[in-house]
């Protein structure tokens, strides 16, 4: 069963940067997403988007995987991420 | 606008009106041009003034302030929203339309600029974005505002700061249009709490030395507080523990790749540094030059650190001719953080 590893990073308040006393992490199963949701994933790995050039204070996703191929890793915006994956997170202070 | 006349200094004019070399009537005449230099300078200025306001009729602007338009989004993740005509009792979208109008208000009245792009763009604001949502972002159009958990944030309107912090966002968008990594990306992310802390002290009426240059002190929740947070960044020490993102003080800590939030620290300071050694209110003379220099010479987007530095160096002595003070203190303030 394959698991997403799940980090928000950024946002205006900087979240897990080296620094920040802040982190956002989670995990879902893939097998806990909507079909939709799965494909979306897979095209996330296949074909990571960019943001959108004139966003400023936006999360990022940074989302691993284990595939066959090994581990894969893609850093995506948040506008690309389905809904039950970009809600995973949850923010903690270190 | 820079002005960048030139013109024969008073010191000059008044050795040439005393020079016996000259003819008396040479002479008279430096004397008359040295009692009407007063006078001149206040006619440039007028007509500096009706320069610009010409300029703006003339690309068919609106001179009236810009349109404040607020949707909710009722914590969902669909952009504007639904448009609030009227916030009732809805708090959040009160101050987001009080806020904004203040925003605007604020680059009008000080630097003369008709809302983000200087020509009378619609501010639009969307609330209540998702759910529990610790963030506030500028999309390229609009701001967006969310709730914040109630834990490690509250409700992201509450910071007068966070509000002009992306409202600048969209200033810089439509003037140096500074790109979003690397060093570029520091600056970008740094005019935005330049000019957000300063909206937050012209809000409250403090001087630099009242100011306690903290952003996002009125977004941390109370567990946040309770672990001894009280702010996003603290201008005056970037480095400061109270703080939820610490940052460098130094460029020697800058490191290629750093995240635009960490990195603008160092200019942060910078400005800190300069406001404080001028003294006053922040936005009369450091905020004028700092604006200058982000607005003043077109697109830059790959500018770095130092070459922006350096435009508030010039600026500085441009703006204030007869204030040394004001160009050695943004020079020092630079050196301080090794730019």
């Amino acid at each position: 069963m394959t698991v997403l590893h799940v980090e928000r990073l950024g946002g205006l308040p900087g979240v897990g940067n080296p620094r920040s006393r802040l982190r956002s992490c989670g995990e879902i199963s893939l097998s806990d997403l909507s079909q939709a949701d799965r494909a979306a994933v897979e095209e996330l790995f296949r074909n990571p988007p960019r943001a959108a050039p004139v966003l400023r204070d936006a999360f990022r996703y940074r989302i691993s995987r284990d595939g066959a191929s090994g581990a894969e890793t893609v850093e995506v915006p948040e506008t690309a991420v389905p809904t039950p994956v970009a809600a995973c997170v949850k923010d903690t202070f270190i | 606008m820079i002005c960048t006349c030139s013109i024969v200094p008073t010191k000059v004019l008044r050795r040439f009106a005393r020079d016996k070399r000259l003819s008396a009537k040479a002479r008279r005449a430096f004397a008359d041009a040295i009692k009407y230099e007063k006078q001149w300078r206040k006619l440039r200025a007028v007509h500096t003034e009706l320069s610009a306001a010409s300029s703006r009729l003339e690309r068919g602007a609106p001179l009236a302030a810009p349109e404040i338009a607020v949707f909710n989004c009722k914590q969902g993740t669909t952009l504007p929203g639904i448009a609030v005509r009227a916030p009732g009792n809805d708090a959040t979208s009160k101050r987001a339309f009080a806020e904004t109008a203040a925003v605007a208000a604020f680059y009008a009245q000080l630097f003369g600029r008709n809302s983000v792009d200087d020509a009378g763009k619609t501010l639009m604001s969307s609330v209540h974005f998702s759910v529990r949502y610790n963030n506030a972002f500028w999309n390229g159009t609009q701001m967006v505002y969310g709730d914040g958990d109630g834990d490690i944030f509250v409700d992201f309107t509450k910071a007068s700061d966070v509000i002009g912090h992306e409202l600048t966002h969209g200033v810089t968008q439509f003037s140096a249009q500074l790109e979003y990594s690397d060093e570029p990306g520091g600056l970008n992310e740094s005019v935005s709490d330049v000019f957000g802390s300063m909206f937050r002290q012209w809000r409250r009426g403090e001087t630099v030395d009242k100011a306690d240059w903290l952003i996002g002190k009125e977004i941390i929740g109370r567990g946040a507080k309770a672990r001894g947070f009280e702010c996003l960044r603290d201008m005056s020490n970037p480095a400061a523990k109270h703080c939820l993102a610490p940052q460098p003080t130094h460029f020697s800590e800058y490191r290629s790749g750093m995240d635009p939030h960490e990195s603008s620290g160092i200019p942060n300071l910078a400005f800190y540094n300069a406001a404080v050694a001028i003294g006053g209110y922040s936005w009369q003379k450091a905020g004028k030059i700092w604006y200058e220099a982000l607005t003043g010479f077109g697109p830059q987007p790959n500018m770095k650190m130092k070459a922006f530095a350096q435009k508030t160096r010039k600026v500085a002595k441009l703006l204030f001719p007869r204030d040394a003070s004001a160009s050695t203190a943004v020079d020092r303030a630079w050196k301080a953080v090794g730019l």
